[in-house]
């Protein structure tokens, strides 16, 4: 039995129900390296070739056969057909001595299954399925899956398997019969016909072997010889001419019972491995197969991970008062165009810092503001920054640069400032100078965020700057 | 031919990892509100069938531009010895911790990058950058400023007009914002930047474009899949004799309800992740995890049910559609002597069906079998209501919408809000239709053939197109 596309189809089915979880980046990447191999190795990628490579690479699976439950239906189907056609031909053949075995009745049965065999022909083609509840209550799985629109076809290639076994073991039993008893033909009917219409009918239905067997091709004389009657007296006759039928009726049972059998299993077998070929053509998985194999894996750079290399944005530190300084200093354009009176009150000069200006003014900066700050006892320097901008190397480099150069206790503050400077800087901006802060691991350094809309810190700045020495 | 590289450079904390993110489709780059998150450069090359058409390079930010200007000007006699200059500069600080952020930025650039220029327009601009800017010019590669706007501000238009004057080409994008369409011009703007490397930022553009409507395939495969398998889902529970003398059958069905929603709930979940590793999204936090959500929008409450299941008369449409398939049946058999009675009287007879009957949120019912061999087995399920698989369709599109639209710097929390209007009447009829029968199909436990689950699959995206359109406000 030719299974080798119905079982392509059953594996491919199986493998796809497997790829169903898989993520579509993995199978694209899969299946195109597979095609790319096959291009380079001058090979087409065909599915029988897929299934190898994906079968070589995977532990062996348990077998689960679908098939099973067909050939077991078909070894039934056989059965019956070997029952039956031994106890059809029993029947048929049934000789007591005392009448004929009518050629008529096995002309009859002959053609009703000439006739059984074309209707399970044309039901598979038509994909009838009359029967498919008694598959169903059978196995309920017989619904779904990749072999029901294969069912038509397999279901006639068991019938015509039984059909089959029924013609073999009908021409078996006819022959041992025909060895081991003196069977007596005749031919008979009620219908008001001849001998010579008979002989025409037997004639047409011998024609297939009237050269290859002529001993069995009917002839005339033997048919006006074998007529006989329910009430008639023909007994008196040549008693050997009942028995010359028998080579008729073997090869009438050979050529329309077993042979049409044999054809249309062979059609069903060849027509059963052309659905399963197009169903698999057709299945969904291999749509998305080939498209796979014929489309560049396409990798947009999204292997790396870094997503748990955070940084720790906890900080224990917290804005503190807005200091009493001496020196006012504005960081990379910080307060332009123009400083706030909440800040600005009370400084002589602002300086300005990073930025736009240069490093030597930088130096010059610290050394100005050594100079203020050295003159007073609790000296104190502000540092007004953008809220937004980050805080860089370079004003880490400022702060160490001017710690060096300012009296120790000096206490530094920076003052990030929002883009509206009468508005407070969001909490994630100031916590970014928090974190700053207290990363240069220098106690003295502060951040401050006063509110510079408030009369109050205004009052306050003033106050301090009278008692200022 | 080299494949292009980009490095993304600037100021610290401007969006450039959100730019990389996005660009290379990556929600596992570390991003946040801190400068200094990017410690080294790190390369993210688009590649297809391995070979590379373009990388981008993620950088540090500047953290001592000036210092590291003075010293470029110090050995510098001349301007074509610039780029020499700041190779030597790089050689002269690797493992300095001073330039460190500098030298991983430069690197890129000394071995032909071009540059990408990151600048956040949400903030006032500011000229206290021009240090950074004549150091990417010193490196003599092409150039591309890029205005991110990483805050609600914004100030993007001056930023622009100053920028012009220090860069080729000036483009706005929002890295969390910006549509698909805007990922692709600007790879293609990327590609203007030098002649030999428009092609294959044309062909990484297109294969982009390849991916995106292939992923979208994907997603109604995805949802169809999923809607036959809710639509069909039975919970089933096998009881000793005993257990049925000891369980009433209420508490027996409040059993298997219960287990029955959550399988359900389950599997809508299950549906969200694939889809959401279809697009590569690994990190999405969603609203409707939180109880809240579960309270308000669940799968099963009313609200679900206005928000997403479909009016009568849309029912009764698609039931006439589906109806009429069925009577044309009869008029095929009658070899069309029925002169076309069969489909009217079959169309109407499924559009009062779904007319009078579709609009009901009708429990699954519970099935319990007689006792055989001290056994008894109780099913519970599936869902009699064609109601409930537009309302899991409904809430699958939406879910998709927001991912598929959803950039990979984003990292907010996804808030699948219900819509407010019935959508799915802006698809075409035949497509209703195709829906409706693999949903009566489903709820009558008749299993889809693979004909029409590709059917299905095609319908369901063509209501993901009519849900862009809608939501678009295309239609």
């Amino acid at each position: 039995m030719q299974d080798s596309a119905i079982r392509r189809l059953l594996e491919f089915d199986s493998q796809v129900q497997r790829d169903s979880d898989q993520s579509p980046a993995f199978l694209h990447r899969r299946d195109r390296r597979f095609a790319l191999d096959c291009r380079d190795r001058g090979l087409s990628p065909a599915p029988e070739l897929w299934l190898e490579h994906v079968r070589r690479l995977r532990p062996p699976l348990p077998t689960r056969n679908p098939l099973r439950r067909w050939r077991q239906l078909t070894t039934g189907f056989a059965l019956v057909g070997l029952m039956t056609g031994f106890m059809a031909m029993l029947g048929l053949l049934f000789y007591d001595g005392g009448q004929r075995i009518n050629l008529t009745v096995i002309l009859a049965f002959v053609m009703l299954q000439c006739l059984l065999a074309a209707i399970t022909t044309v039901q598979a083609f038509a994909g009838w399925q009359p029967w498919q509840w008694l598959l169903r209550k059978l196995d309920r799985s017989s619904s779904a899956g990749p072999l029901r629109p294969l069912q038509p076809m397999l279901m006639a290639r068991a019938a015509h398997t039984g059909g089959l076994m029924l013609g073999l073991a009908g021409l078996l039993t006819l022959l041992v019969l025909v060895v081991v008893q003196d069977l007596a033909f005749g031919w008979s009917t009620t219908l008001d016909t001849g001998s010579g219409s008979y002989y025409q009918l037997l004639a047409t239905l011998a024609t297939p072997w009237q050269n290859l067997w002529p001993a069995a091709f009917p002839d005339r004389e033997l048919v006006d010889a074998t007529r006989f009657f329910r009430s008639g007296a023909e007994n008196a006759q040549d008693p050997a001419l009942w028995g010359r039928w028998w080579p008729f009726v073997a090869m009438i049972w050979v050529t329309y019972v077993i042979l049409p059998r044999l054809v249309l299993l062979m059609l069903a077998s060849i027509h059963t491995g052309m659905r399963a070929r197009r169903e698999l053509a057709r299945h969904p998985g291999m749509i998305a197969l080939q498209y796979r194999m014929e489309t560049p894996a396409l990798d947009t750079g999204n292997l790396h991970n870094d997503a748990a290399d955070q940084p720790d944005t906890n900080t224990a530190g917290q804005p503190q008062p807005l200091p009493a300084g001496q020196v006012l200093i504005c960081w990379a354009g910080a307060g332009e165009p123009e400083l706030p009176d909440t800040l600005a009150t009370g400084y002589s000069s602002i300086l300005a810092a990073g930025g736009n200006v240069s490093l030597e003014h930088d130096n010059h900066v610290i050394q100005n503001a050594r100079q203020v700050l050295a003159a007073n006892p609790s000296p104190a320097a502000l540092i007004v920054t953008r809220s937004w901008e980050p805080p860089t190397g370079e004003l880490a480099d400022f702060l160490r640069e001017a710690r060096a150069s300012w009296p120790p206790t000096t206490l530094i503050a920076l003052v990030p400032m929002a883009a509206e400077p009468e508005q407070l800087p969001p909490h994630h901006q100031v916590n970014q100078w928090l974190r700053f802060a207290d990363r240069t691991g220098d106690s003295r350094i502060v951040v401050s965020t006063p509110d510079m809309a408030s009369p109050e810190a205004r009052i306050h700045r003033a106050l301090q700057d009278e008692h200022r020495p | 031919m080299t494949a292009p590289v980009f490095a993304v450079v600037g100021h610290p904390n401007k969006g450039k990892s959100s730019i990389v993110a996005t660009l290379s489709q990556n929600d596992a780059i570390a991003i946040a509100l801190e400068p200094g998150t990017t410690r080294q450069r790190q390369e993210y090359p688009l590649t297809v069938d391995g070979k590379t058409l373009y990388t981008l390079v993620d950088t540090p930010g500047f953290q001592r531009p000036r210092r590291a200007l003075e010293w470029l000007e110090a050995h510098s006699i001349a301007a074509s010895d610039r780029a020499e200059t700041v190779q030597a500069f790089i050689v002269q600080h690797r493992g300095d911790n001073g330039f460190t952020d500098e030298c991983e930025l430069l690197t890129p650039l000394t071995e032909g990058a071009g540059i990408i220029y990151v600048v956040d327009g949400s903030v006032p601009y500011s000229a206290q950058h021009e240090a950074e800017m004549t150091i990417l010019r010193w490196t003599g590669r092409p150039s591309l400023a890029l205005i991110n706007s990483i805050g609600d501000d914004d100030y993007s238009d001056t930023w622009a007009q100053a920028l012009g004057q220090f860069f080729q080409v000036v483009r706005k994008f929002n890295a969390v914002s910006a549509p698909f369409e805007q990922h692709l011009s600007l790879l293609r703007a990327f590609g203007q930047l030098e002649p030999e490397w428009e092609q294959p930022l044309e062909q990484a553009t297109a294969f982009l474009q390849a991916q995106r409507r292939q992923r979208r395939a994907q997603a109604a495969a995805l949802i169809a899949r999923t809607l036959e398998d809710m639509m069909s889902f039975r919970e089933k529970r096998t009881l000793t004799s005993l257990q049925t003398s000891e369980l009433s059958d209420e508490e027996l069905a409040r059993q298997l309800r219960t287990s029955w929603y959550d399988n359900q709930r389950k599997r809508e979940q299950h549906l969200r992740i694939a889809i959401e590793r279809l697009y590569e999204h690994h990190r999405v936090e969603r609203q409707e995890a939180e109880l809240e959500w579960h309270s308000e929008h669940d799968l099963f409450s009313e609200d679900s049910r206005k928000a997403w299941g479909v009016n009568r008369r849309y029912l009764a449409t698609a039931g006439f559609g589906a109806g009429a398939v069925g009577g044309a049946g009869v008029d095929a058999v009658a070899l069309g002597h029925s002169l076309g009675a069969g489909a009217l009287v079959g169309g109407l007879i499924g559009a009062a069906g779904s007319y009078f009957y579709g609009d009901r949120l009708t429990l699954p019912v519970l099935n319990t079998g007689v006792l055989t061999n001290g056994l008894r087995t109780a099913t519970f399920g599936p869902v009699q209501d064609s109601q409930f698989g537009y309302v899991v369709l409904g809430r699958a599109i939406n879910h998709w919408w927001h991912i598929s639209h959803r950039n990979h710097a984003g990292r907010e929390l996804l808030d699948l809000a219900p819509a407010d209007n019935h959508w799915l009447e802006h698809l075409d009829r035949a497509n209703r239709q195709i829906i409706h029968r693999a949903l009566e199909r489903c709820r009558k436990q008749r299993a889809l053939d693979d004909k029409t689950r590709m059917a299905l699959t095609a319908a369901i995206e063509q209501a993901m197109g009519a849900y862009d359109d809608w939501r678009l406000n295309r239609t």
